[in-house]
């Protein structure tokens, strides 16, 4: 019976075969849309769910309550996680480790030089209860064999690269120096995690040996004051032990250990499923994923598989009157409705089949123009995993119920009777549907427009982000850190040498520039009268050279004086007003208290130290020369070949390489620093217009679909007309109208909807572009200007037919 | 075999009533071949389609082997058809997508016969009818005779008692028309009652029994 309906089908297919094709093309777009987005979504599921037990693992993160600001940590205090360990109950499991990255590794050999690995990463001090809460395989030794002084585990691939064993356990017992100073002996080889996971570390050096080491006072040791994202703190609870519970464990061991404390900080589990998508905290520089976005991505899916299957249900209750005649034969032949459901959904289940088919093709293509934003875990293997199989057996069924089951009963529901007598069926039930496929073209539509006016908000936010007067200079500026780690000294010497270059307007070194991604903030306080001020500002290092060349505007005062530590303070108009001055003249002379007070010697007029999102904020700059790190070059204008930079980079280069022999050459051109901070909002707007152009493609194959029905419908009609003196234009009015009044009702619609989400998108700005009325207008615009070329595809055709011919085949 | 009592179908029409059946009786008895004749518009088709249970009577009681077929539930009605009454068209209403072989197959597929089943049985019937070789043609392909040749072989194929032809000859030439009566002769010899819908004398004479309608009324 299956084959038989599938054989029906197929030359069904075959016999309206433009119609087929718009069926494949929009349900196969949908599907293969869907698929990409399951995989991406999957996978981002996927983190670390294979570890045991994963649902009672926490990171214990901190939160340090700024006066106007909490700050959230990833990691705790160093001494936290050996008092907690004794001192928490409910926990079964617990390990304290600390990052250790940008290390010196060598390996040293008896009779040659050592082999040399700079900037190695994924280094951590592992305690001895890493291994036990965290699952790895071990190839070579055993967890407990890691508890002493100077040793170490490598991770199988790690391993590989220092060492040439064909059999890598031969690796244990080998030296390994870290840094020039610290020592450690390979006692163990794990298999790396080949699970979706983001703990990436492949080498584990013992606990015991940076406790033994001056390493140690890096990460403030002892100090519970001290918060950094290098300790790092994960808890294994009790089976039903909670986590509100331990939270208040944590509290009270504050109390008890941390003597006058100066910001209250409180310690929250995070869970260990939280890790990937959590950005307040990040993930070992990980790349995270937004689960928001994930959501978005569905619902983009979801939609673009609502118009595939949109067009199947109006192409075919359109079509409905032309199967009319072989449902009233198989009705007298004794099918009942049940059976001709079941025909129907079948063949939209075929239809369904060969256009999932049809999409594969097109998965290794998205994979690649999306590449940089799918993560490259996903490949086209994945589609033969079970779930993934499975994924698609899902949708298949979805879609065919979706797409095919009203018109399977409207089509079944024909009676014999009045299809037999009366061929002309299809024309009396047209009205009585009609209602329903103009509300399924309008939702297409109005997604459609919508997609269009998000898309061009998001471009006008970028291009308002990028282009807005943000306070000072940012092109022809190049940035080059200087390694933290070398003798300050050599920054001077750099600094010469670049002097000297004769393509560079000028230089000069400082701390970060203007606008930077990464900030160092501190609690200030202003005593005005008896009334107290604080507040938490942002700090940044620079002097006057700086300031000419990133052009900033002083409003009263004068820059800070070069000095090797912080003697006057610089601050900005938000701050002066922030303390009350209503002129910034009044700021100057006044005091500010960090831990020694020092007085106010300039305003700086306001400009934007970090993205559009974030609101200009207090800021002090101070002129503390040991805290230059950064060099800022402003280059002399290029002629028309930019040759004149590409020699001053090549020259910066080689004066860089006499001074810092061990260290790479990095440059940044500070404009393109600054259009990445943008970097999330390229890729939305990338997505969406790629999500715009597909809704975009399926409504309007739909569109093309329904011209072509009703044109065939209205072939003696536009026969008389024309016999009776009606012009092309005005046989086009007529055909273009009806689907003209559909776009307008869309565009009726998509207007507020977009209006609603677009405002609240631009809410995560506090900079933002207006919401002008000519972005609605042109979303609408372009869909009509669009749809009507499409309908002029067929209007025009069925317009310019003789006349004749229609009438006679009458 | 079936019996139709108080039989009346109408429109309403302004104030009033357009009647296509009025107030008719009919009894056929099994092995019968009845040809229904009568003017256009006289309910020759409507009184065909309602004893086809493809359509419903606006008032009257039907009984088929003593079955009142209007009480039944679209189920049983459904069940009922299939298993005893085969239709043959004027326009053959053959299905367009599916050759010979499978318009004549599809019948059974509704009745859920069996595959191996259904293969003999259509064997059988594409040997009597003489059309093996035109098994794997499209009705497009077929010349009108031929299509309503398979039409008939199609409504037979399952066995019904009651064979119920609207016009099967109107729009075939004398020589066709010819050759299907004869085919209907033959098979209300075998038992099978027909009752056909005709305007041509001739080929009401094949049958046994004529039965005249005037705007709705047997005269």
């Amino acid at each position: 019976m299956i084959r038989n309906y599938f054989k029906t089908a197929f030359r069904s297919f075959l016999r309206h075969k433009v119609f087929t094709a718009i069926n494949l093309l929009g349900l196969s777009v949908g599907i293969s849309a869907s698929l990409v987005i399951y995989l991406i979504v999957h996978y981002e599921l996927s983190f670390d769910k294979f570890e045991k037990d994963g649902d009672r693992i926490y990171r214990v993160v901190s939160i340090m309550q700024f006066p106007d600001q909490p700050f959230k940590n990833s990691g705790v205090p160093a001494p936290l996680p050996a008092v907690a360990r004794n001192e928490v109950p409910g926990l079964e499991d617990a390990s304290h480790f600390i990052l250790y990255d940008n290390a010196k590794v060598a390996i040293p050999s008896t009779n040659a030089a050592p082999k040399i690995y700079k900037k190695q990463d994924n280094i951590i001090f592992a305690d001895d209860h890493y291994f036990s809460l965290f699952s790895y395989q071990w190839i070579a030794g055993t967890p407990s064999s890691f508890t002493q002084l100077h040793q170490v585990v490598l991770s199988e691939s790690r391993a590989r690269t220092y060492f040439p064993f064909d059999d890598i356990s031969q690796a244990i017992g080998e030296r390994i120096i870290y840094d020039d100073s610290i020592e450690a002996t390979v006692v163990g080889v794990v298999k790396d995690l080949d699970e979706i996971t983001d703990f990436s570390f492949k080498e584990f050096i013992s606990f015991a040996t940076l406790i033994n080491s001056n390493l140690k006072n890096n990460y403030g040791w002892e100090e519970w004051g001290s918060v950094g994202s290098a300790s790092q703190f994960f808890v294994k609870l009790k089976p039903g032990a909670s986590t509100s519970q331990i939270e208040n464990h944590f509290v009270s061991l504050r109390a008890k250990y941390v003597k006058d404390e100066f910001l209250t900080t409180d310690h929250l589990l995070q869970p260990l499923s939280d890790l990937h998508f959590n950005a307040d905290y990040g993930n070992y520089n990980q790349k995270q994923a937004d689960k928001s976005v994930l959501y978005g991505l569905l619902a983009v899916a979801a939609f673009l598989l609502l118009l595939g299957c949109i067009n199947f249900i109006n192409l075919n209750t359109a079509q409905a009157s032309q199967r009319a005649k072989e449902i009233g034969i198989r009705k007298t032949m004794g099918g009942s409705k049940r059976q001709l459901i079941f025909q129907f959904l079948s063949e939209t289940f075929l239809l369904a089949f060969i256009s999932t088919l049809l999409s594969l093709l097109f998965i290794p293509w998205l994979l690649k123009i999306f590449s940089d934003f799918i993560p490259s875990a996903i490949n086209f293997n994945m589609i033969v995993e079970p779930h993934v199989i499975i994924f698609l057996l899902v949708l298949l069924v979805v879609v065919t119920l979706l797409a095919g089951f009203y018109p399977a009963m409207v089509l079944s529901g024909f009676q014999p009777v009045t299809v037999l007598k009366n061929q002309t069926l299809g024309n009396n039930t047209k009205t009585r549907k009609a209602w329903l496929r103009k509300s399924l073209t309008v939702t297409q539509f109005a997604g459609a427009q919508f997609f269009i006016i998000a898309t061009i908000l998001v471009s006008k936010q970028i291009h308002y982000s990028v282009n807005k007067d943000i306070g000072f200079r940012k092109d022809a500026i190049v940035n080059i850190g200087a390694p933290f780690s070398k003798d300050p000294g050599l920054r001077t010497v750099l600094m010469e040498k670049l002097k000297a270059i004769p393509e560079i307007e000028s230089v000069t070194l400082a701390g970060t520039p203007p606008a930077y991604t990464g900030s160092s903030s501190q609690t200030m306080s202003f005593e005005n009268g008896d009334k107290k001020i604080e507040t938490t500002v942002e700090f940044k290092n620079a002097d006057e050279d700086y300031f000419k060349l990133y052009n900033m505007k002083l409003l009263a005062g004068r820059f800070p004086r070069s000095s090797d530590t912080t003697i006057e303070y610089l601050i900005n108009e938000n701050y002066a007003r922030f303390l009350g001055f209503e002129h910034p003249e009044d700021a100057i002379g006044k005091m500010l208290t960090h831990n020694h007070p020092f007085p106010i010697v300039g305003v700086l007029k306001d400009f934007n130290s970090k993205s559009m999102r974030t609101p200009i904020a207090p800021l002090i700059y101070t002129s503390a020369a040991r805290n230059y790190s950064s060099f800022h070059i402003l280059l002399k204008p290029h002629g028309d070949d930019g040759a004149l930079w590409q020699t001053a980079i090549s020259k910066m280069r080689n004066s860089w390489n006499e001074v810092y022999t061990e260290d790479d050459f990095e440059y940044r051109f500070y404009d393109q620093t600054i259009a990445s901070f943008y970097e999330n909002e390229k890729n939305i707007s990338r997505l969406l217009s790629w999500a715009t152009a597909l809704a975009i493609l399926i409504s309007c194959l739909g569109l093309l679909g329904l011209a072509i029905y009703t044109t065939n419908q209205r072939t003696k009609e536009i026969g008389v007309r024309k016999v009776l003196g009606a012009t092309v234009q005005q046989i086009v009015m007529l055909l273009s109208m009806d689907f003209i009044q559909l776009i307008a009702w869309a565009f009726l619609i998509a207007v507020p909807l977009a209006w609603w989400a677009m405002n609240k998108w631009l809410d995560n700005f506090a900079y933002r572009t207006t919401l002008d009325w000519w972005v609605f207008l042109s979303g609408g615009s372009i869909m009509l200007l669009i749809a009507l070329t499409i309908l002029c595809l067929r209007t025009l055709r069925a317009a310019n037919a003789n006349p004749v011919r229609a009438l006679r085949s009458e | 075999m079936l019996q139709l009592r108080n039989i009346s179908k109408w429109y309403p029409a302004g104030g009033g009533r357009t009647y296509i059946l009025n107030n008719l009786d009919l009894d056929v008895s099994e092995g019968e071949f009845i040809s229904i004749m009568g003017p256009s518009g006289s309910g020759k088709s409507t009184l065909l389609h309602i004893i086809g249970m493809l359509d419903e009577p606006s008032e009257g009681k039907y009984l088929f082997f003593d079955e009142p077929v209007f009480e039944m539930k679209e189920k049983q009605r459904s069940k009922l058809f299939k298993q005893h009454i085969g239709f043959v068209f004027q326009q053959y209403h053959l299905i367009d997508e599916l050759n010979v072989y499978e318009n004549i197959e599809t019948p059974l597929i509704y009745q859920g016969v069996g595959g191996s089943e259904r293969k003999a049985m259509v064997a059988d019937m594409l040997d009597r009818f003489q059309i093996v070789g035109k098994k794997n043609l499209f009705p497009a392909q077929l010349s009108g005779g031929q299509q309503q040749l398979v039409g008939v072989a199609r409504a037979l194929i399952a066995k019904p008692k009651l064979l119920l032809a609207d016009e099967p000859t109107g729009n075939l030439n004398s020589k066709q028309g010819e050759s299907i009566m004869e085919l209907f002769r033959e098979l209300n010899k075998e038992g099978v009652s027909i009752i056909q819908v005709t305007h041509s004398e001739k080929n009401a004479s094949y049958g046994s029994r004529i039965i005249n309608l005037l705007d709705g009324r047997i005269v």
